[in-house]
């Protein structure tokens, strides 16, 4: 029993020791990591969280644990997060659209606020795009407003709010009437393009392998700028709508992070995102790169967001 | 279009020791969370994906198709064994499964889910490779209108399940739709009956309401029935007579329209992405129950009734692959996973795939087969395990039960919010069976409310007020006039007999 102890004792004190050894003089947590993801197991901000944190900790030899705390698309995780204490242990990865969402139209409901998080980083942008069926009669997002015109109404499928406010503020700018039909997910708007059930979809990274092939092509880019795999198609505002939806899969972690603890911890997952294992996987299941922010960015982001999207709001209005 | 070089090909990448292994793994830790209720194959899944990363795209995929499938045959054990079932999809399960177990037959009982569960399994990979091309386009024609319409259709099929009073049964009915509401409304995103709790915004978690309803419920009636001494969970006679302890040919081969109904319809919802296999397992039961000579044997241990769920409930996991391999959707969570294992490996699932990759899809055939046989093996070592596992007192078996769904619903959920719904919906669940209102019609209305809901706000917005066009969707109008027939023939024409009868009243539901 005594032996046993001794042995479990040295055990222990070599497994903490060993990442010491590796960086001395940097922060380096004590315990494990914990990324609260805020949608289910088994989405693709699940996977990523999953992914990324498993990247870090063959890199860092921290041990990551990633937990689902789904709800209000992470307004519930975010709600948990910020009375975490700020050590570094307890980290968060969210989807900015919800939170600038809940933000801007019941800010005064929720227990936070941009300023109750610092943040890591970003880990991608979503890509969002209007996309049609490739015998579609129209090409582009003029020709679109100009066909929903003549036909008095178009079917639009889309599976997020922010589509459906966008799509409102471009009524009221061009009187083009549209018919929204709600989604739960990407693959059911594909299934509804695909089948002709409705003109044009509102997708978010699902559609581009049916653009490779040849089944869907782009109509418009939401986006602020134009998306690497399809570089001829032109964003609504360059189309004359002043409107953008900039989905970012940021990590944020309670207010009150010592600086050394943050500076780590975003060198950290900046590494493992821009790992060649996380870029094969991201660029095969989202043709995307990824897009790392950096903690200052991340807010800066976050701040503008909330108020582009309050434009957004009132313009549909 | 079949070149025999390229099947061989794939089935012989796909029988190696290695991805024997591989899936028999996956098949064991499938059974394993599928049998704990709460935890589920889908979130073995979800853990296991990044792990995926580093196996080749076929061993990978084989693994998480194991986990699957095992994760289908391992929630019917406890549905059958302790009326709690172990994921929501075998919620129907309990309804023969447990009484068949309370008659002393809990063997044969399991037995009957693991064989009906393969055949449906079977059934489904089966079409998948042979006609799924042509099942997809089909099922691409399916819009929100005639999701509407298949609704409607599959509420009518199973108001054969509401029982002796009408009323009663709507009622609870009325009540599950009612708590399917709960959450963001599809068309306009504003939170409804939340109460600030903003764990509800994506509405009631299935898991806590299935377990809630079913597993705690039950929990709690036997808690009520304790006399303070020691009984075993399942009283079991001391001397099993053999035939009680297996399924004989004779009796499965009574089964098989049963089984091959439920495959079908389990085959024909899987291909519609969006629908799921608690559905067709409920939609398969209620058929076979009222299609069967003696449908008041139903409920009280017929093996029919088992055979209809399971068959349904697994069939629905092979036929969840045809929009993905054919269109590359998913048709529920599992497959997303799937489909996300291949998307890790840069293989992308759609139109081309069986042109592009034909010696990964047979290899992937292989790999169905081979996860399809090990779960009949698996299952037959581990039924006999199970089994006796109820043979301990119910005090020890139903304490173990509570802290599982406890700590399942906690980990499904992320949270207490998930836990404490489930005890509220748990007492719910004892008043209604109290009470004479039937608690699977309420499941069943809070299962399919959340589509139903979905695919009435998407049919209101394609028709926007311009009612005539219904016209232009024949398939609807189909389904419609038929489910006017079966709300007839399922639900009024056996009340009215059973009012003719002057029969007791007695639950479809223990």
């Amino acid at each position: 029993m005594k032996l046993r102890s001794i042995f479990a004792g040295i055990a222990a004190a070599f497994l903490l020791l060993a990442p010491v050894i590796g960086q001395a003089a940097e922060w380096s947590p004590k315990g494990s990591i914990v990324l609260q993801v805020g949608f289910g197991a088994g989405g693709s901000t699940d996977i990523m969280g999953r992914l990324v944190a498993a990247r870090v900790e063959k890199e860092t030899g921290w041990n990551m644990v990633v937990e689902n705390k789904p709800g209000g698309g992470g307004v519930a995780m975010f709600s948990g997060l910020m009375r975490q204490k700020p050590d570094g242990l307890k980290l968060g990865l969210g989807v900015n659209v919800p939170i600038l969402l809940n933000l801007a139209l019941r800010g005064d409901k929720l227990p936070f606020k941009i300023d109750s998080f610092d943040y890591i980083g970003t880990i991608l942008r979503g890509e969002n795009a209007m996309v049609a069926k490739a015998d579609a009669p129209f090409n582009n997002f003029k020709e679109f407003i100009a066909y929903a015109k003549k036909q008095g109404g178009v079917a639009v499928g889309f599976d997020a709010k922010p589509q459906q406010m966008i799509m409102a503020a471009v009524t009221k700018q061009s009187k083009a009437k549209f018919k929204m039909v709600t989604h739960k997910s990407g693959a059911e708007q594909i299934q509804s393009l695909l089948g002709g059930h409705v003109a044009v979809g509102c997708l978010a990274g699902a559609h581009i392998k049916y653009i490779e092939s040849g089944d869907l092509k782009m109509i418009a880019v939401f986006n602020k700028s134009r998306h690497s795999y399809a570089p001829d198609t032109k964003t609504i505002i360059e189309s004359g709508y002043p409107y953008y939806l900039d989905p970012y899969y940021y990590i944020a972690a309670p207010k009150g992070l010592p600086a050394d603890v943050q500076a780590t911890l975003a060198k950290a997952f900046d590494s493992a995102i821009h790992s060649d294992e996380v870029k094969k996987v991201l660029y095969n299941t989202l043709k995307a790169q990824p897009n790392n922010l950096g903690p200052e960015g991340t807010k800066k982001m976050l701040d503008d967001g909330v108020k582009d999207i309050k434009v957004l709001i009132d313009a549909g209005k | 279009m079949f070149d025999l070089n390229v099947a061989l090909a794939g089935l012989s990448d796909a029988f190696t020791l290695y991805n024997l292994l591989l899936v028999w793994f996956g098949v064991v830790l499938g059974q394993f969370v599928g049998a704990m209720p709460g935890t589920g194959p889908v979130m073995a899944m979800a853990i296991a994906i990044p792990f995926t990363f580093t196996l080749n795209p076929l061993p990978a995929i084989a693994f998480l198709i194991g986990v699957n499938k095992g994760g289908l045959v391992g929630g019917a054990i406890p549905a059958v064994l302790i009326n709690t079932p172990g994921t929501p999809d075998a919620a129907a399960t309990t309804l023969d499964g447990y009484p068949l177990t309370k008659k002393g037959k809990p063997e044969k009982a399991t037995k009957m889910a693991l064989y009906s569960s393969i055949t449906g399994d079977a059934f489904s990979d089966v079409v998948l490779f042979t006609v799924s091309p042509l099942l997809a386009v089909v099922a691409l024609k399916m819009g929100p209108l005639e999701i509407f319409a298949l609704m409607v259709f599959a509420f009518s099929i199973i108001s054969g399940l509401v029982g002796d009073s009408m009323a009663k049964g709507i009622a609870s009915a009325a009540l599950g739709l009612f708590c399917a509401t709960v959450g963001l409304d599809p068309e306009a995103s504003t939170p409804r009956f939340i109460f600030g709790i903003f764990e509800l915004y994506d509405g009631l978690p299935l898991v806590s309401i299935a377990l809630g309803m079913l597993a705690v419920a039950e929990i709690l009636r036997r808690l009520s029935s304790m006399r303070g001494k020691i009984t075993a969970a399942v009283e079991l006679p001391r001397t099993q007579k053999k035939e009680d302890r297996r399924i004989s040919w004779a009796e499965y081969w009574s089964c098989r329209y049963t089984m091959l109904r439920g495959s079908a319809i389990g085959t024909i919802l899987g291909a519609i992405p969006g629908l799921d296999s608690s559905a067709a397992a409920f939609m398969s039961y209620a058929t076979a129950k009222q299609t069967s000579k003696d449908p008041d044997s139903f409920g009280k241990g017929n093996i029919h009734g088992i055979a209809a769920t399971e068959a349904a409930n697994s069939s629905v996991s092979g036929a969840n692959l045809i929009p993905l391999l054919t269109l590359g959707l998913p048709g529920n969570i599992a497959a997303a996973l799937i489909i996300s294992a291949f998307m890790i490996h840069g293989i992308q699932p759609g139109p081309l795939l069986f042109h592009e990759q034909g010696q990964l899809i047979y290899g992937l055939f292989g790999a169905l087969m081979m996860a399809n046989i090990l779960n009949l093996i698996t299952g037959q070592f581990g039924l006999r395990l199970w089994a006796k596992v109820i043979k301990a007192p119910e005090s020890f078996i139903f304490s173990t039960a509570l802290l599982l769904c406890i700590v399942g619903v906690y980990m499904a959920t992320g949270g207490l919010t998930g836990v404490v719904i489930m005890f509220i919906f748990a007492i719910i669940s004892y008043l209604m069976t109290a009470f004479g209102y039937s608690v699977i019609v309420f499941v069943i209305g809070f299962f399919l409310g959340e589509r139903f809901e979905l695919s009435l706000t998407q049919s209101l917005s394609v028709l926007d007020g311009n009612y005539a066009l219904i016209l232009d969707h024949p398939v609807a109008l189909g389904l419609f006039a038929l489910a006017i027939a079966s709300a007839y023939w399922f639900g009024f024409r056996p009340m009215k007999k059973s009012k003719g009868k002057q029969q007791t009243a007695e639950e479809t539901t223990s």
